[in-house]
């Protein structure tokens, strides 16, 4: 059992001894049961550190966004940042290491092991309360999940494994790999879910179901963006989606401006939300560390991460490539092997 | 007009409306929505509240404005004034009924939008009353609502367990519940009553206060330079969840999306747009007037709380907390306006 | 669709395919194809890339969303690369491109990949029409097409 006054002293020390500026971690907030992400440069505010299986995000997201602020700072202050990170959190900073978003000594990992657990997936959870909002949700410790309705404030038990995320119940490490300190027991594979579980599924339907599933779910996309948004791997300054991926100089005409390429048009309709979300996915091939933000954060519940961990699933059986597992590796899509598949080309 | 509804003469009520698009909410995807509800599907009025909100319903997402092409090098424009069937929405919550007529005001202010009006006037809201509190993010009773507002609304309905009160609010309602007479029977005696006691029963549930209301405006404009801004929107990941989401957002974009290059054939659509992004005010030359999200946060909670109040005295939020609930990182308008309040 | 005949759609039907061709190869086979007067099927529009290896899998998705029936990319054999590896690179994130388009649920004969040097003509005007034939027989692609 992780002790979160382990988590929160050492956030304190870090503070405290000047190594970090900031910690990134969780807290209780006031929009919902589950933990929102917060940023401590106080030793006093170490104590409102929390952990448990309602701490979803993946923080290193924040990571990103401290090195793009830094860099357009006036005085950037490039000190160490601390960050509360889950096994798949600790791969995303393995990344963004590999790619060189920053440098290893510019972050202090605190480890967390999810040990026999994960966190819990709102979209099971609120399939289980036919869309009513969970007031409490607490961990028994063992392997029961107690949450409370909001409305009639009765206690409901539900086993921890069907309501926990398919990324955890797939997950191959529970605990960082990457990090300067870790807590909790290590854990490596759980008996849930055979790896790529999910996907798995998703490929053994007909050519047409497939299609019939994936035309529904881009049809309800909203192109809010929040899957890109929320992704620590989607850092680019500028997505080719948008619009203003065009570059504009003063000797820019209105025909050029009016001809510019547009890969994608904002219409939210199936053909235009494909083409976005394969390229987003395209983009994360060997990048993507199954942290399920994507999913988690879409307001109409697209399956997003069956996309990516696809693509990780041929990554890991075709190449041999694991994400954010090796640090010093050549990335997925920057090197090849001879032997790799050939057939499928005439 | 005022009538009792058995709850299983529900679908025989719908029935009637049978050349009308009638939609409810439906739980599908692990979230409630609205659907299409065709002959023999079930009408489900458990809902909590729906994820999307009934602006969709005159304010699509996309909007074809007009159709152009080139016939022998002149340009020719096509007129797609939509021209849809009558829409009756039922289980539509007293907070996005309340929406309605705030967006009313915007597409009719200064220029009446005509895609807009189609769509409306062939609306009939069937609103239902909250009879307690879907989420503890509900906070209508705060921005001047109340869980069985009829505000925007056409018909509200309450729930009395075994059936419904239905109350007829204006002509097009009265006509809707016109069309299901056999279904309906009349209000007895002690009906009345109990739907006031339901209804003051659902009021009387804590919500999230926001104290002082009138004084927001003058706390936000005074909070306009505050680091208070940036410091509430560390966390915000710029998505538009909090906006697309709104029932009362209503900024939007527009654009020629090109079909053939050849033939000059295409389309001038509207889209929904979103103060969030970064791209929406970004000006041709690459400035941005607001690149940051604190600034971006400071616009959505300035232009529901105060520039809105200026205009049209009231606020551009009815309380629905969705932007709460839905966002992934925990920013709460009622907490932001607590803290800009302080 | 209320066409009384649907075969006469069949075969009145003429996929659309967007080939883009290494610029040291595939185009140059595709030239002496033209050249060596080898009748093959008209359907596809060859668009010269550099190398197979810079084909991004944005144009791809780009020319289903306007209506490709049919997208194929042909590059240098393997070890015949002029820029030393791109078509390795290429082969690993087509591989990739492949397969998330047929998890979605895109018919799989429609995207396509071959290996076609300077010198093989005959193998150029082989894939095309082998490409077109099979097409023909899935007729048009409306899954990831915009529709207007």
């Amino acid at each position: 059992m992780v002790n979160v006054e382990e988590i929160r002293d050492y956030a304190a020390s870090l503070l405290e001894k000047e190594e970090v500026k900031a910690v990134l971690g969780f807290r209780r907030g006031s929009a919902s049961a589950f933990a929102e992400p917060c940023t401590i440069t106080e030793v006093g505010e170490a104590a409102s550190l929390v952990w448990d299986p309602t701490c979803l995000n993946n923080l290193a997201l924040y990571l990103v966004k401290d090195r793009k602020q830094q860099a357009v700072a006036k005085t950037p202050d490039n000190r160490p940042v601390g960050i509360v990170a889950k096994g798949c959190d600790s791969r995303a900073v393995g990344v963004l290491l590999q790619e060189n978003f920053f440098k290893r000594e510019d972050v202090v990992v605190i480890g967390v092991s999810c040990e026999g657990t994960g966190v819990v997936d709102s979209n099971k959870l609120s399939d289980k309360l036919k869309g009513k909002t969970a007031s409490r949700i607490t961990f028994s410790g063992a392997d029961d999940i107690n949450v409370s309705v909001y409305g009639d404030e009765t206690e409901t038990v539900i086993p921890a494994q069907e309501i926990l995320a398919d990324r955890c119940l797939e997950c191959r490490a529970a605990t960082p790999t990457l990090h300067d300190v870790v807590f909790g027991d290590t854990v490596e594979a759980r008996d849930f879910n055979e790896p790529f579980h999910a996907a798995k599924e998703a490929e053994s339907a007909s050519e047409d179901e497939r299609w019939a599933t994936w035309e529904h779910h881009f049809d309800r996309c909203l192109r809010c963006f929040a899957c890109r948004a929320v992704c620590p791997m989607c850092y680019c300054h500028e997505c080719v989606v948008d619009s203003t991926t065009f570059v504009v100089t003063l000797g820019t005409s209105a025909e050029e401006k009016a001809n510019r390429i547009r890969w994608c048009e904002r219409s939210a309709n199936t053909s235009e939300s494909a083409v976005y979300h394969l390229t987003r996915a395209i983009h994360l091939a060997g990048r993507c560390i199954d942290c399920g933000e994507c999913e988690r954060v879409c307001p109409v519940n697209i399956p997003l991460r069956l996309l990516n961990t696809k693509l990780e699933k041929e990554a890991f059986e075709m190449f041999e490539y694991q994400a954010g597992h090796d640090i010093e590796q050549a990335s997925l899509l920057s090197s090849f092997r001879d032997e790799d598949p050939n057939s499928f080309i005439r | 007009m005022e009538k009792i509804l058995n709850q299983e003469k529900l679908r025989e009520w719908v029935d009637m409306l049978d050349d009308c698009e009638v939609y409810a909410p439906a739980f599908a995807d692990s979230v409630w929505n609205y659907a299409r509800i065709e002959a023999g599907t079930d009408i489900d009025l458990s809902h909590t509240n729906t994820i999307g909100s009934v602006k969709e319903f005159v304010f699509p997402q996309r909007e074809v404005f007009f159709r152009f092409e080139k016939k022998d090098g002149v340009p020719v424009l096509t007129s797609t004034l939509p021209d849809p069937k009558p829409t009756v929405v039922f289980g539509v919550r007293p907070c996005d009924g309340r929406g309605m007529p705030r967006n009313d005001t915007v597409f009719n202010k200064e220029f009446e939008d005509p895609y807009y009006w189609a769509r409306r006037n062939k609306l009939t809201l069937v609103g239902l009353a909250c009879n307690q509190p879907h989420s503890p993010n509900c906070f209508c009773q705060s921005v001047g609502g109340s869980p069985h507002s009829e505000d925007g609304l056409d018909i509200l309905m309450t729930d009395l367990g075994d059936r419904f009160h239905v109350k007829g609010i204006t002509v097009k309602g009265v006509e809707a519940m016109e069309r299901g007479r056999d279904a309906f029977d009349a209000v007895r005696d002690g009906d009345q009553t109990e739907v006031e006691k339901v209804h003051d029963t659902s009021r009387s549930f804590p919500q999230r206060p926001l104290d002082n209301l009138d004084a927001i405006p003058k706390a936000i404009r005074e909070s306009f330079d505050s680091p208070l801004w940036a410091d509430m929107a560390q966390h915000c990941i710029g998505c538009g969840i909090c906006t697309f989401l709104c029932p009362t957002c209503h900024c939007f974009d527009i654009n020629d999306e090109v079909i053939s290059p050849t033939t000059g054939e295409g389309e001038r659509v509207r889209t929904w747009d979103n103060c969030q992004f970064p791209d929406f005010t970004m000006h041709t030359s690459g400035h941005n007037p607001r690149a940051d999200l604190g600034s971006r946060l400071r616009q959505r909670v300035s232009h529901k709380f105060l520039y809105f109040v200026e205009n049209h005295n009231t606020q551009q939020c009815t309380g629905c907390g969705r932007c709460i609930t839905e966002c992934p990182v925990g920013i709460d308008i009622v907490a932001v306006l607590e803290r800009v309040s302080q | 669709m209320s066409n009384p005949s649907k075969t006469t759609e069949v075969q009145s039907f003429e996929p659309r395919i967007v080939a883009f061709l290494c610029k040291w190869c595939s185009s140059a086979g595709s030239d002496l194809a033209g050249v060596s007067r080898i009748q093959y099927s008209a359907n596809a529009t060859p668009i010269t890339i550099p190398c197979s290896g810079s084909v991004s899998p944005m144009y791809i998705l780009s020319a289903f969303n306007k209506g490709a029936d049919g997208v194929l990319i042909s590059g240098c054999h393997p070890g015949d690369c002029h820029y030393m590896e791109g078509n390795y690179l290429a082969r690993r994130k087509l591989y990739l491109v492949k397969e998330l388009l047929q998890f979605i649920g895109l018919e799989s004969e429609r995207f396509r990949m071959s290996w076609v040097s300077a010198a093989e003509g005959a193998k150029f005007a082989e894939v095309v029409d082998e490409f077109v034939e099979d097409l023909r027989v899935l007729g048009p692609q409306n899954r990831l097409k915009a529709k207007p």
